[in-house]
């Protein structure tokens, strides 16, 4: 390790201590800051969960470090975007709390399931430029792990299946059999209604909709336009992690919203996620 | 020509760590060997990138360094650029964006790399072949000849692929890991106060 790589990683711990960023960034230069910022999700699970020295190595089980409560709460307090005023201390507090509790501290796990991506992109709809949500969650697959697009958001999709709540009720009547349902006729006259011709149990597959637009032609790729992620691993609460790609220290994959969430609530919040 | 050190790093890589988990499991002594093999390729690839990008580099070495850069990627990688006006993702084929950077239309280029890089954990894929990703950060600064300078600082996440090969030394089956580069996600930042 060379004179200026020791003089960078001191500047990242006292950054960890609580110093002004200021101070030895104008020593070292902007590769303080570098170490500094959550450059890789990757980064983001060590850091939260203490699996890493301050110069980037690995912890590995059996390392004195490893998983150490010092350095997991210094950890934990720069892994949440201070420009969020949400966040207050007294908040943050109670998560760096309940995750550090002794009794059961809480790690996060790549592989333990309970978190996803949204992946914001943009497609050519009809020839015009569209928003499209894309929900991902990793698989396993052949002692391997892949990501996978488990859902999809795509507005003129939904507004296409939107309830008209208008007090009408349209059915097909209980004997229509009995006139070889001759009354469909009515049922495909008007598109609004359609769906109150279906069960009760009938949820549109958005994401089959998609596949089906995409194979048709009807929907052309462009870009990726954000990503964010949402965790559900820390019992008793909901946190998103989002990039920011900014001047300083306060920046990289960083908690960007933090919520305490009822185990009840959480089908609520994931119904809000996914616009459903 | 496959040079004398990235032999070294490869036979490192076959005999590394005493405590070997599985065959085709990737024990922590292990991992750090392909670390230090993947850090090589980086490295490499951040060189010949200055190479490319130089004004004073002539035509056909740049054009020799190029073919030798797409030696170290997998088939299909691409570059993913977006910069700080707009988060739009633009893809270019590894080829085509170092010709495009070999034709920036600057009197002078200066290409730095800074002393910094971040090593993720490998991840097994369905296939069997292994992935993780290194970042690494670039200093561009470009000048025109009426001496108007441009100057950015891109984050530059490099996908590596680690797979379980073999070769035949004197009749003997030898199993290596073997590193190729994959995707690079190139982002414009800025790291300063």
């Amino acid at each position: 390790m060379t004179f200026k790589h020791c003089l960078i990683i001191l500047g990242f711990l006292m950054l960890l201590q609580g110093a002004e960023a200021q101070s030895f960034n104008s020593l070292l230069g902007d590769e303080s800051i570098l170490y500094a910022q959550t450059k890789q999700m990757n980064q983001f699970f060590r850091r939260f969960n203490a699996e890493e020295s301050t110069s980037g190595d690995r912890y590995y089980p059996g390392d004195n470090n490893y998983r150490s409560n010092d350095l997991r709460r210094r950890y934990l307090n720069i892994l949440f975007d201070n420009q969020n005023a949400s966040m207050t201390d007294l908040l943050r507090n109670q998560f760096v709390s309940d995750v550090m509790n002794p009794g059961a501290p809480a790690y996060l796990d790549f592989h333990g399931g309970q978190w996803f991506a949204e992946v914001t992109t943009r497609f050519l709809y009809m020839g015009k430029e569209e928003s499209v949500t894309l929900f991902m969650k990793l698989e396993s697959e052949n002692q391997g792990h892949k990501w996978v697009i488990s859902n999809v958001y795509f507005s003129k999709f939904q507004q296409m299946f939107n309830d008209q709540e208008n007090g009408e009720q349209h059915f097909l009547h209980p004997l229509s059999h009995e006139l070889d349902f001759m009354n469909l006729v009515k049922v495909f006259k008007d598109k609004n209604y359609v769906e109150q011709y279906t069960s009760g149990e009938y949820h549109p597959d958005y994401l089959t909709l998609f596949l089906y637009e995409f194979k048709k032609g009807s929907l052309v790729f462009k870009t990726v336009t954000g990503v964010k992620f949402h965790f559900f691993q820390v019992p008793g609460w909901y946190f998103e992690v989002s990039e920011f790609n900014r001047p300083g220290t306060n920046a990289g994959w960083l908690i960007s919203t933090m919520m305490k969430l009822n185990e009840n609530d959480k089908d609520l919040l994931l119904k809000y996620l996914y616009h459903e | 020509m496959i040079k004398v050190r990235t032999i070294l790093a490869l036979l490192a890589i076959c005999f590394a760590g005493s405590g070997l988990m599985a065959q085709d499991q990737i024990s922590p002594s292990r991992k750090q060997a392909i670390d230090s093999l993947a850090l090589e390729k980086v490295r490499d690839l951040s060189k010949y990138i200055s190479i490319v990008g130089n004004k004073d580099t002539p035509w056909s070495e740049a054009n020799r360094v190029i073919e030798r850069t797409l030696e170290l990627f997998a088939d299909g990688a691409m570059m993913g650029v977006s910069t700080l006006n707009s988060q739009d993702i633009n893809y270019y084929g590894i080829r085509e964006y170092l010709e495009r950077l070999m034709a920036l239309n600057y009197d002078k280029v200066n290409i730095q790399w800074y002393n910094i890089q971040y090593i993720s954990d490998l991840e097994r894929q369905p296939d069997g072949r292994y992935v993780g990703v290194i970042t690494i950060y670039q200093r561009f600064e470009g000048t025109t000849k009426e001496g108007l300078r441009y100057v950015d600082v891109t984050k530059k996440d490099v996908t590596v692929y680690v797979e379980r090969k073999t070769t035949q030394i004197s009749g003997r089956i030898i199993g290596f890991w073997d590193v190729l580069l994959g995707d690079i996600r190139v982002t414009e930042t800025k790291p300063g106060n």
